[in-house]
């Protein structure tokens, strides 16, 4: 027996307010406590995503993320604070810590990695629903490509500056991120978090709707999934939901309709190496459309000195030094860290 | 045929700061048309080849107009286009 203070890991009862939301109700939480879930990226949108469904009583968690905490994260990555930055926890070990006092019943499997095409089957092979909390289109086409091959649900999510977007995934059912988004913005064509800014609140909103769609699939109920694209700007005060689920018939997806899983297959995406003895990593970007140097120049003004010629663009942030070269290709200097890397790589050239 | 456009943010440069600018035109394909002469070099931002991006959708009150009829979906006066780029962060 436990006291009034102890929780009793059997019992269903800090879940009774959940519960009571007739759509979900006891056996709607029994699904929920049994479902596994699959977290790529634990960021702003992971965090986020991690905490609602830690609170709500998933039965098993796996964080992947390779990335570690800064100062600039504590604004929005709700499940961090000043002791994870002193401390230099990654992030996925740092979230960990934290969930596990959230709710001890929630099984919780921090990794620190790369999603790559190399380790995602392995990483989503046991899951329920794969949650998108990346920041890159390159790692999100690759978790689509693993998640229509095994049939799995996934939710996508992606915020910039004060709006963001959101569609939820069923292979076989709904439209699939290339069906919708046919291919990736060009690196420099596309805003990202460092050069447009973030809001938290974005985030938290874009985060908790990709958190309750994981909570429908778990329970049993994706006859409730959102199956339009959503689409909101907080500042602007814009709700849309537009409509895509024809688009299912209409287009012509290599993915959904020819089974073409490029990504995984290690087509397309960054092959990143370090450069021995130079303190510098090349991040090599394979793609067919070539990089506006001018585009990627306005993207960068308030953030950097950017100088280009035709050949290549050249700027410094934070001590490290980008040379970016026309075919997308980047050779930054200052670490050795293939994840980092690539982490910089997306921050300011783009996806 | 005035129709109303969202221009989205990296595009407002562009268009003076305006999230929403009127334009007319029969159909998406000449509102776009409309749209690049009233300001100029957003129209190479949004279309390649006469083909809309593929990294940018096009909805024709909230509609997405690749299961309408692309360009040549017809729009009439009061009629809402948006344009949504695909949006990436989330992590870092």
């Amino acid at each position: 027996m436990s006291g009034p203070n102890e929780h009793n890991q059997e019992s269903l009862d800090r879940y009774s307010r959940q519960m009571m939301f007739p759509e979900i109700g006891e056996e709607g939480q029994r699904r929920i406590r049994r479902g596994r879930v699959t977290l790529c990226g634990c960021g702003a949108l992971g965090t986020v995503i991690a905490n609602v469904l830690t609170r709500a009583g998933v039965g098993f968690l796996r964080i992947i993320d390779r990335d570690f905490i800064e100062w600039h994260n504590l604004q929005r990555q709700v499940l961090f604070d000043e002791d994870d930055v002193r401390e230099c926890l990654p992030k996925a070990e740092a979230a960990a810590r934290k969930l596990r006092r959230i709710n001890s019943d929630v099984e919780i499997e921090p990794i620190v990695a790369d999603v790559d095409h190399t380790n995602i089957l392995e990483f989503v092979q046991d899951a329920d629903v794969i949650l998108d909390g990346t920041d890159n289109f390159e790692t999100r086409y690759l978790i689509n490509d693993a998640a229509v091959k095994l049939g799995k649900p996934w939710v996508y999510g992606g915020c910039i500056g004060s709006h963001g977007q959101t569609m939820t995934i069923i292979p076989g059912e709904t439209p699939c991120l290339r069906c919708v988004i046919e291919s990736a913005p060009p690196p420099g064509m596309a805003p990202t978090c460092e050069t447009a800014g973030i809001l938290g609140s974005a985030v938290n909103v874009i985060a908790s709707l990709q958190a309750v769609e994981a909570l429908k699939i778990l329970s049993g109920r994706k006859d409730a999934i959102n199956r339009n694209l959503i689409y909101i700007d907080i500042w602007e005060d814009v709700f849309k939901a537009f409509k895509i689920e024809a688009l299912r018939e209409k287009v012509d997806c290599p993915t959904c309709k020819k089974g073409e899983f490029p990504w995984l297959e290690g087509k397309f995406g960054s092959h990143t190496t370090t450069l021995c003895g130079r303190n510098a990593v090349q991040v090599v970007h394979r793609r067919n459309e070539r990089l506006s140097f001018e585009e990627l120049a306005e993207k960068l003004k308030g953030v950097s000195d950017v100088r280009y010629n035709r050949f290549m663009l050249r700027f410094t942030v934070d001590g490290y030094e980008f040379t970016v070269f026309p075919d997308g290709r980047a050779i930054i200097k200052g670490t050795n860290d293939i994840a980092k890397a690539r982490t910089l790589y997306a921050q300011y050239v783009g996806n | 045929m005035a129709v109303k456009v969202q221009i989205p943010t990296p595009l407002r440069q562009y268009t003076d700061g305006q999230d929403v600018v009127e334009v007319s035109g029969t159909n998406v394909g000449e509102v776009l048309q409309a749209l690049g002469e009233k300001y100029p070099g957003i129209t190479e931002r949004l279309l390649e080849n006469g083909r809309v991006r593929r990294f940018v959708n096009i909805y024709v009150n909230d509609e997405d107009i690749r299961y309408l009829n692309d360009l040549d979906t017809p729009v009439k006066d009061g009629d809402e286009v948006a344009i949504i780029p695909a949006v990436a962060g989330g992590q870092a």
